[in-house]
C-alpha cells in the first residue's frame, strides 16, 4: 500500500516493477503472476499478471501466443534498436478489442482485482492493460420477487454489465447514459447512473452524483448500503427509493424522467426518485389491459388499505366501540371470544407476531422445510389456537386477511414498511380506540406529507394534487389516452402521438366513401382529430355528386 | 429536533399509558336484546325487564368450546325509583357490564304510558350508547313477559320484535315507531306521539299436542298508542291504524277486501298500490278545515266471484265498494282521534303550520282545544287499472255449473 | 426558502376551517334560535364571511408580500404591528375554544365517553405541534385529504338518512321573522371569522396572487356547498326541535343514519373521516396563533415559540372544555363577539388606516421594489 502512496508510477527496470507489485498485491493464491520470455535474442522479458477467475483464461492465451510467435516475428524484423518495442505491439500486434497503456500503479492494481491482465515489458514505465474479463455468472433468471403474469420474464442479475446490457436493449436511444463510478475504499463496487438526457429533471443527474460522491464506506456489498446512504427519510418507516429486479421497471422509470442506479453485484437495481403510490403498481398493469390493469390495481390499493388498518380497526371496534358492529355480527363475533382468556389487543399482537414469525421461519428454511414449518403453522394457528379457547376464530380470520393482503403489494420493501407502521397503529387503536386510532393515522399522515424523495413529494401526485399526472395513479388510463409524461420532466413532455384511439377504416356503407382507409385521405396525417377528418371526407363525396 | 422527538416520544407513552380508559373487553359485555319498562312495585318506581344474549348458545358451536346451556337468553329485572337506578340495579346480579347498544326494542307497558313516558323518551335519547332507531312499542301485558317470549323462528325474542317491525309492512297493523319519531314527535309543537302496541296472541300450535290447536301465546302486532304529549290517552284497532298511517307514515301497499255484488257471500280483494295520500288545510273565516283526499290505482289479486277486468260496469261497481270502504275505515279512524282522544297525532297542526304560518302562530296555543273541532272532508278516488294474470273470469268448464 | 401553497390549498384550508364545527355545534345553536330556518341563517351567513372574505383579500392585495400584521406595522410603525398582532393571537387563542369543544365533543361524548378530557386534549396537542413544525405546506396539504374526506362524509350521511327526510319541518320559512333569522347567523359567522382571518394569515404565501380572490371566493362557495345540505337534513331528518335538544346536532343525525338492516350505524366511519378535518383546523388555529406570537415577540422563525403557544392554547382548551356549560356558553356568546369583532374590525381599521397612509403604504412599497 505504501509504495502506491508514495509512488504511482511504475518503474522502467521489470524487477522494480515486479518488486512494486509484489509488495502491494502480496501473495495471494488467486494472483497469477506468469514470466513470459520473448524476442530470445534481446531476450525481452514480460510479466503478465491477473487473477485467476475473474479472467477468462482463452483470452490470455491468446494474446500470450500472440506475443510469442507474431510479436517475436515483429521484433525481429523490425529495425529498432533495443529498448521498449511498446510502441509497435501496441500498434501492429494487440487485436484485443479494449486494450490501454497505463502508467498509474494504481490503476494498474484495480485493474488486476477487477479482472483485467496487466503485461509489464521490460524497460518500459507503461503497462499494457488488456481486458481480458470473465467470470463464472449467474445467467439471466426470472426476477424472484416481482412476479409478473404478462410481460418480461428476464430479470436482473450480479453482473452489472450484463444489467445496464438489459435496460440498453430496452431503450437504444443515444440519449440514455450510462455513467460510471466506483464507491467504497476497499470493495472499489462498481456503480452506474442511468438516465435520458432530454428527459430527466432538471439538477436531478447532479444531485443523485453529489449524493453518491459523499458516500465514504469501505464497502459496498448490495445497494442497500447505497439506499441507506442516499436516501431522504433515513428515519422514516418508509422506503424513499424504490429497488427493483425487473429491467422492464428500470427502463420504463428511466423514460418517466427518472434516474437508476446499477450496484455491481446486486441483482437490486435503484430508482430515484420514487414516489410512494408506485410500490402498488406492478408491471402487469401496463402490459394488461387497462380495464384488467385498473380493476388490479384498484385491488392493490383496497390490499394496501386492509394491511394497514385491518386488524386496527377490528381491535379497536371490538375492544371500544362494540356498538358500531352490526348485532348479527356480534353476536357470532362474541360467541367465538366467548372462552378466549386474552384481552383482543394482545389476542391480535399474539396473532400478528406469530403470524410474522411464520413467515420469516418459511423464507429462511431450506425450501423443502419451508413446507412442513407452513403446514405446522397453519395447523397451530389456524385450527388448534381456536379449538383450544386460546384464540377467537374471528381474529384468525382478520390477521390471515391482512397478512394475505400484505403479500398483494407487489414492492417486498414497501410491504414491508406497511407491516412496521401497522404496529403503532394497532396499540394506539387498541388502547385509545377512536381517538387513538385516528391520532396515529393522522401523525402518519403527516410524516408521510413531510417525506420528499430527491425533492419530488413523496405523496405526489395525489397530494400536492397533480391533475394532468391522475391519469397513471388510481385508474391506469389507456396508452392513448396517456400523452405526457409525468409533470416536472425537461422537454420532451409527449410520450404518445395524438390520435392513437385506434379505429377501424371508415366502413359506413351508407357513406359515398364507404371503405376508404385513412391513408388515402389526401390530406392525410393533419392536424386536425379524426372525427372532424372524417367528416370533411363525407362532405368532399357530396360536393363532388 | 432530536429534543422534540424526545417530547412527542414521551406524550405519545403518556397517552398510551392513560389509555384503556373506557376499554370493554366484548367477553365482558352482556348485550341486552331488549327492554322491557313496567310500574314498579313502590309509588314512582320503574321496573326493567332486560333481555341479555347470551352469544355462545345464540350462534351454536363456532370452533372454540363454550357453555351450552340450550338457553339463548337470559332476562333479568331491576327495580329502581329511576330507569336509571333500575339498570343499576341491574348490575348488582349480572355478572357482565349492561351494554346497550344493540338493544332492538324498548317495550313499554299500557300503565306506565298512561302515567307519561318522558323519562323514557329522555333516557333513551341523552345516551350516546343507544341507538335512535330502535323500535318503542307499548303492551297491555307485563312488559317483562313480553320481552321473555320466544317469538317466530327466532332465538331472541328481541331479534324477532325488530323482524316484525321490519318485514310487517305487509300486515300494515302498526306503525313503525322509532325512538327518534317518538322524540321528534314529542318535542314538536304541532304533532303528537303515536307508538306502536304488541300483544301476546296464541298463534302458536305445539308440536307435541297439536290437536289442541294454537296454544302457545306469540308475539303479536296489534294496532297503535294514541298519547297526548307523553301520556297514552287511547288505543287505535290494528283495523283502524292503516288509515292513521295513512297521515303519518310514507304510503305502504294495503289490501282491501269487499264482498260481491252478485254473490255477497263471496268478496273481491284488491290490492292498492302508486297511492297519494293529500291532506291541504282551509283557513276561511275563522275557521279551519281539512280536506283528505286519496288515490290509489288498485289490482284485483283475488276474485270469489267471476270477475273480469274486460266488464267495465262490474269494474266500477267494485271500485266504488272498495272506495266506500275505504272512506269509512278513515274517517272512523279520524273521528275516533279527534272527537274522542282528542290529540293530534294525524300532524294536522303541522300541515296547518306549513301553510298558514301566521294564522298557526294564534292557534297553536290552544291548539289541543281547536283540534276536535275542525272539520276534516275525506274524498277516496280508486281505479282498478290490473287483474294481473287472468283475463278471463274463473269460471267451472262445466256447461252446466257455468250457466248457474 | 419561502414556503409557498397553491391556490387549491389555500381554498382547501378554508373549506377545512369552516366545516368541522358549522355542521353541527353551530347548527345547534341556531336551531335552538330559529328552529327549521337554520339553513337559512347558514346562507346568510355564508354571504357575510364572502363580504369580510373580499375585504380581507383587498386589503392584502394592497401589499401583497406581507400578512396582516406586517402590513399594519408598515403602516402605523412597529408597536402597531405587536398589537394586531396580538389582537390576532387573543382572537385564535379564544379560537382555540370551540376549536377544542367541537373536537372533545364529538369524539368524547359519542365515542368515550369515560375517558378524560385531558386524554383528547394531549392528543390534539402532540398532533398539532407535530405538524405545524412543518410549516403551513404540510397542513395545507393535508386539507386537500381533508377536502376529499368531507366529500366522502358527506355522501355516506345522505346515503343513510335521505330516506327520513321529510320536507315539511323545512316550512315554513322565516318562521321566527326575518331579522332573527339573520341575527342567528352570526353563530355561523364566527366559523367564517375563524377562515377569514387565517387568510389574512396565510395569503401571502399562496402563489398565485392574480386568483386570490377567484380562489377565496370558490373555496366560500364550496364551502357552502359541502355544510348547507347539513342544516337541510338536520331539520328535515330529525325536526329543528330535535337538533335544538343536541349540542352536537350533527352526530345525533350520524348516530340515527342507517344503511339497510345490517349497516345499522357507522357513525364512526363517517367521525374518521370528519377527524381530518377537524385536526387539520386545530393545526392551522395553532400555526396562525404560533406566527402571531412570534410577531409578537418579534422573532424571525415561529418554530421557537410553538411549544410556549401550543401549552398556553391547550391549557385554556382544557379549562374551557373541563365545564361542558362554559363551553357551549362561550361559544354561544363570548366567542361570537370576540370573533366578530375581530374578524370584521381588523381588516376594516386596517383599511381605513391604509386609505389615510396610502402614500406611506405606496412610497414604502416602491422604496423595496428598488432595492
Amino acid at each position: 500500500m505504501t509504495a502506491v502512496e508514495e509512488k504511482d508510477h511504475f518503474f522502467r527496470n521489470l524487477q522494480d516493477n515486479e518488486d512494486l507489485m509484489t509488495g502491494i498485491l502480496g501473495n495471494s493464491v488467486d494472483l497469477v503472476k506468469r514470466r513470459i520470455t520473448f524476442h530470445e535474442h534481446k531476450n525481452v522479458q514480460a510479466i503478465c499478471y491477473y487473477t485467476d477467475g475473474l479472467v477468462d483464461v482463452t483470452q490470455i492465451e491468446l494474446f500470450i501466443s500472440d506475443l510469442l510467435y507474431k510479436g517475436n516475428l515483429l521484433l525481429h524484423h523490425s529495425t529498432l534498436p533495443s529498448g521498449p518495442p511498446l510502441a509497435l505491439l501496441k500498434e501492429h500486434m494487440l487485436t484485443n478489442a479494449s486494450f490501454q497503456v497505463v502508467k498509474e500503479v494504481s490503476q494498474a492494481v484495480d485493474g488486476i482485482l477487477s479482472g483485467v491482465a496487466v503485461l509489464i515489458l521490460d524497460g518500459s514505465d507503461e503497462v499494457f492493460v488488456i481486458q481480458t474479463k470473465g467470470w463464472e455468472k449467474r445467467g439471466v433468471n426470472e426476477p424472484q420477487t416481482e412476479q409478473v403474469v404478462r410481460g418480461p420474464r428476464d430479470g436482473f442479475t450480479e453482473s452489472i454489465r450484463t444489467n445496464t446490457a438489459l435496460v440498453r436493449r430496452r431503450i437504444r436511444d443515444p440519449k440514455l447514459r450510462i455513467e460510471q463510478m466506483n464507491i467504497g475504499t476497499r470493495s472499489k463496487t462498481d456503480i452506474n447512473i442511468a438516465y435520458i438526457e432530454d428527459i430527466v429533471k432538471e439538477g436531478l443527474v447532479e444531485e443523485v452524483k453529489k449524493r453518491l460522491r459523499d458516500i465514504r464506506i469501505d464497502a459496498i456489498l448490495e445497494s442497500g448500503y447505497i439506499e441507506e446512504l442516499i436516501e431522504d427519510a433515513p428515519r422514516s418507516p418508509f422506503t424513499t427509493v424504490q429497488s427493483t429486479e425487473r429491467p422492464d421497471k428500470v427502463a420504463s422509470s428511466i423514460l418517466e424522467g427518472r434516474v437508476a442506479i446499477f450496484v455491481d453485484n446486486t441483482p437490486f437495481v435503484l430508482v430515484v426518485p420514487s414516489f410512494f403510490w408506485q410500490f402498488l403498481q406492478a408491471s402487469d398493469d401496463y402490459y394488461s389491459r387497462y380495464m384488467t390493469g385498473s380493476f388490479f390495481r384498484f385491488i392493490r390499493y383496497l390490499a394496501f388499505v386492509l394491511s394497514l388498518t385491518l386488524t386496527s380497526i377490528y381491535v379497536m371496534l371490538v375492544s371500544f366501540h362494540q356498538e358500531m358492529i352490526p348485532t348479527q355480527l356480534i353476536l357470532t363475533i362474541a360467541s367465538g371470544r366467548e372462552v378466549v382468556p386474552f384481552p383482543v389487543l394482545l389476542e391480535a399482537l399474539m396473532m400478528e407476531i406469530s403470524f410474522e414469525l411464520m413467515r420469516e421461519a418459511g423464507l429462511r428454511m431450506p425450501k423443502p422445510v419451508g413446507q412442513a414449518v407452513s403446514i405446522v403453522g397453519s395447523l397451530v394457528i389456524g385450527q388448534a389456537a381456536v379449538q383450544a379457547g386460546i384464540v377467537s376464530p374471528f381474529m384468525v380470520i382478520i390477521v390471515a386477511l391482512t397478512g394475505i393482503a400484505s403479500f398483494a403489494i407487489p414492492n417486498y420493501a414497501a410491504s414491508f414498511s406497511i407491516r412496521l407502521i401497522r404496529f403503532p397503529l394497532l396499540i394506539a387503536a387498541g388502547t385509545l380506540g377512536l381517538l387513538g386510532f385516528s391520532a396515529m393515522f393522522a401523525l402518519l399522515a403527516i410524516h408521510a406529507l413531510t417525506l420528499r424523495s430527491f425533492g419530488e413529494s413523496y405523496l405526489a401526485p395525489a397530494t400536492p394534487f397533480q391533475p394532468k399526472d391522475q391519469k397513471d395513479t388510481i385508474i391506469r388510463f389507456p396508452w392513448w389516452k396517456m400523452q405526457a409524461r409525468p409533470v416536472g420532466v425537461t422537454g420532451d413532455e409527449k410520450r404518445v402521438g395524438d390520435h392513437q384511439f385506434p379505429e377501424p377504416p371508415n366502413t359506413d356503407p351508407y357513406s359515398k366513401e364507404g371503405g376508404k382507409s385513412k391513408e388515402s385521405d389526401p390530406k392525410g396525417g393533419g392536424q386536425s382529430p379524426r372525427k372532424k377528418k372524417r367528416h370533411v371526407i363525407k362532405l368532399k363525396g357530396e360536393d363532388e355528386e | 429536533m432530536k429534543r422534540y422527538l424526545k417530547w412527542s416520544l414521551l406524550l405519545i407513552i403518556i397517552l398510551l399509558l392513560t389509555g384503556c380508559a373506557g376499554k370493554r373487553e366484548l367477553n365482558d359485555l352482556a348485550l341486552v336484546m331488549a327492554v322491557g319498562i313496567d310500574k314498579g312495585e313502590e309509588e314512582n318506581s320503574f321496573k326493567v325487564t332486560a333481555q341479555i344474549a347470551r352469544p355462545a348458545d345464540a350462534r351454536g358451536q363456532t370452533g372454540a368450546p363454550s357453555g351450552q346451556t340450550g338457553e339463548p337468553i337470559l332476562t333479568i329485572v331491576g327495580q329502581g325509583e329511576s330507569l336509571f337506578d333500575a339498570i343499576r340495579d341491574l348490575s348488582s346480579f349480572t355478572t357482565r357490564n349492561v351494554f346497550w347498544a344493540h338493544n332492538q326494542v324498548i317495550v313499554i307497558n299500557e300503565d306506565l304510558a298512561k302515567d307519561g313516558i318522558a323519562q323514557v323518551i329522555d333516557f333513551f335519547t341523552r345516551n350516546p350508547e343507544l341507538r335512535m332507531r330502535t323500535w318503542v312499542v307499548i303492551t297491555p301485558e307485563k312488559a317483562s313477559t313480553l320481552v321473555s317470549t320466544v317469538t317466530g323462528l327466532e332465538l331472541i325474542p328481541g331479534e324477532a320484535v325488530n323482524k316484525l317491525f321490519r318485514y310487517g309492512e305487509i300486515s300494515n297493523v302498526a306503525p313503525n315507531t322509532q325512538i327518534m319519531d317518538v322524540q321528534a314527535a314529542y318535542l314538536s309543537q304541532s304533532s303528537q306521539p303515536i307508538i306502536a302496541r304488541v300483544t301476546l296472541k296464541e298463534v302458536m300450535v305445539s308440536n307435541k299436542k297439536p290437536e289442541k290447536g294454537p296454544t302457545i301465546k306469540q308475539v303479536d302486532l296489534a294496532g297503535a298508542g294514541v298519547f297526548q304529549e307523553d301520556r297514552l290517552v287511547g288505543i287505535l284497532k290494528p283495523e283502524e291504524t292503516r288509515a292513521l298511517m295513512l297521515f303519518t307514515e310514507r304510503l305502504q301497499s294495503g289490501v282491501v277486501t269487499t264482498p260481491c255484488t252478485s254473490k255477497p257471500e263471496r268478496t273481491i280483494s284488491v290490492e292498492l298500490r302508486d297511492q297519494m295520500f293529500q291532506v291541504t288545510p282551509h283557513f276561511k273565516g275563522s275557521q279551519i278545515s281539512f280536506t283528505a283526499e286519496f288515490d290509489s290505482l288498485a289490482v284485483v289479486v283475488e276474485a270469489g266471484c267471476p270477475f273480469s277486468i274486460d266488464d267495465q260496469e262490474q269494474v266500477t261497481e267494485v271500485e266504488k265498494a272498495v272506495e266506500k270502504k275505504l272512506k269509512k275505515e278513515i274517517e272512523t279512524t279520524v273521528n275516533k282521534v279527534q272527537k274522542e282522544y282528542k290529540t293530534d297525532v294525524l300532524e294536522l297542526g303541522k300541515v296547518f303550520h306549513n301553510d298558514y304560518p301566521g294564522y298557526w302562530k294564534q292557534v297553536a296555543d290552544d291548539w289541543e282545544e281547536v283540534f276536535p273541532t275542525v272539520d276534516i272532508k275525506v274524498s277516496v278516488n280508486v281505479e282498478i287499472k290490473d287483474s294481473v294474470l287472468l283475463w278471463e273470469e274463473t269460471n267451472s268448464g262445466k256447461k252446466e255449473n257455468s250457466a248457474n | 426558502m419561502k414556503v409557498q401553497i397553491s391556490n387549491g390549498m389555500f381554498m382547501a384550508l378554508i373549506i377545512n376551517m369552516i366545516y368541522a364545527k358549522a355542521i353541527g355545534v353551530t347548527q345547534g345553536s341556531m336551531a335552538r334560535e330559529v328552529g327549521g330556518d337554520i339553513w337559512i341563517s347558514t346562507l346568510i351567513a355564508t354571504i357575510q364571511g364572502g363580504v369580510i372574505m373580499f375585504l380581507v383579500i383587498f386589503v392584502i392585495r394592497r401589499m401583497p408580500e406581507g400578512d396582516l400584521i406586517d402590513q399594519s406595522a408598515r403602516i402605523l410603525g412597529k408597536w402597531f404591528g405587536k398589537f394586531v398582532a396580538l389582537i390576532t393571537f387573543i382572537f385564535f387563542l379564544a379560537a382555540y375554544g370551540p376549536v377544542m369543544s367541537t373536537f372533545v365533543f364529538h369524539l368524547k361524548d359519542y365515542f368515550l365517553p369515560e375517558a378524560p378530557t385531558l386524554l383528547f386534549i394531549l392528543a390534539a396537542f402532540l398532533i398539532g405541534t407535530y405538524a405545524i413544525y412543518f410549516g403551513v405546506e404540510v397542513i395545507a396539504r393535508m386539507a386537500l385529504i381533508g377536502v376529499f374526506s368531507i366529500i366522502a362524509l358527506n355522501i355516506l350521511l345522505m346515503l343513510g338518512s335521505l330516506s327520513e327526510f321529510d320536507i315539511r319541518e323545512l316550512r315554513p320559512t322565516f318562521q321566527m321573522g326575518f331579522l332573527r333569522t339573520v341575527w342567528a347567523s352570526r353563530h355561523h359567522n364566527t366559523d367564517w371569522a375563524m377562515a377569514t382571518i387565517m387568510a389574512g394569515i396565510i395569503l401571502p404565501m399562496v402563489a398565485n396572487k392574480e386568483t386570490w380572490g377567484k380562489m377565496g371566493f370558490a373555496g366560500i362557495g364550496y364551502g357552502m356547498v359541502f355544510i348547507i345540505m347539513w342544516p337541510i337534513l338536520e331539520a328535515g331528518v330529525l325536526s329543528p326541535e330535535t337538533a335544538a335538544q343536541y349540542i352536537v346536532s350533527c352526530m345525533q343525525m350520524a348516530r340515527s343514519a342507517q344503511i339497510g338492516y345490517f349497516v345499522h350505524r357507522y357513525e364512526m366511519i363517517m367521525i374518521a373521516f370528519f377527524a381530518l378535518s377537524i385536526l387539520t383546523q386545530i393545526m392551522m388555529s395553532l400555526l396562525c396563533a404560533s406566527v402571531a406570537m412570534q410577531k409578537i415577540l418579534g422573532l424571525k422563525d415561529y418554530r421557537k415559540v410553538i411549544l410556549p403557544t401550543a401549552i398556553i392554547l391547550h391549557a385554556f382548551g382544557y379549562w374551557i372544555n373541563f365545564d361542558k356549560n362554559r363551553a357551549v356558553d362561550f361559544l354561544e356568546g363570548w366567542w361570537v363577539y370576540i370573533s366578530i369583532g375581530v374578524a370584521v374590525g381588523l381588516p376594516f381599521l386596517i383599511l381605513v388606516m391604509g386609505f389615510f397612509f396610502k402614500k406611506k403604504l405606496k412610497k414604502e412599497v416602491v422604496a423595496e421594489e428598488a432595492k
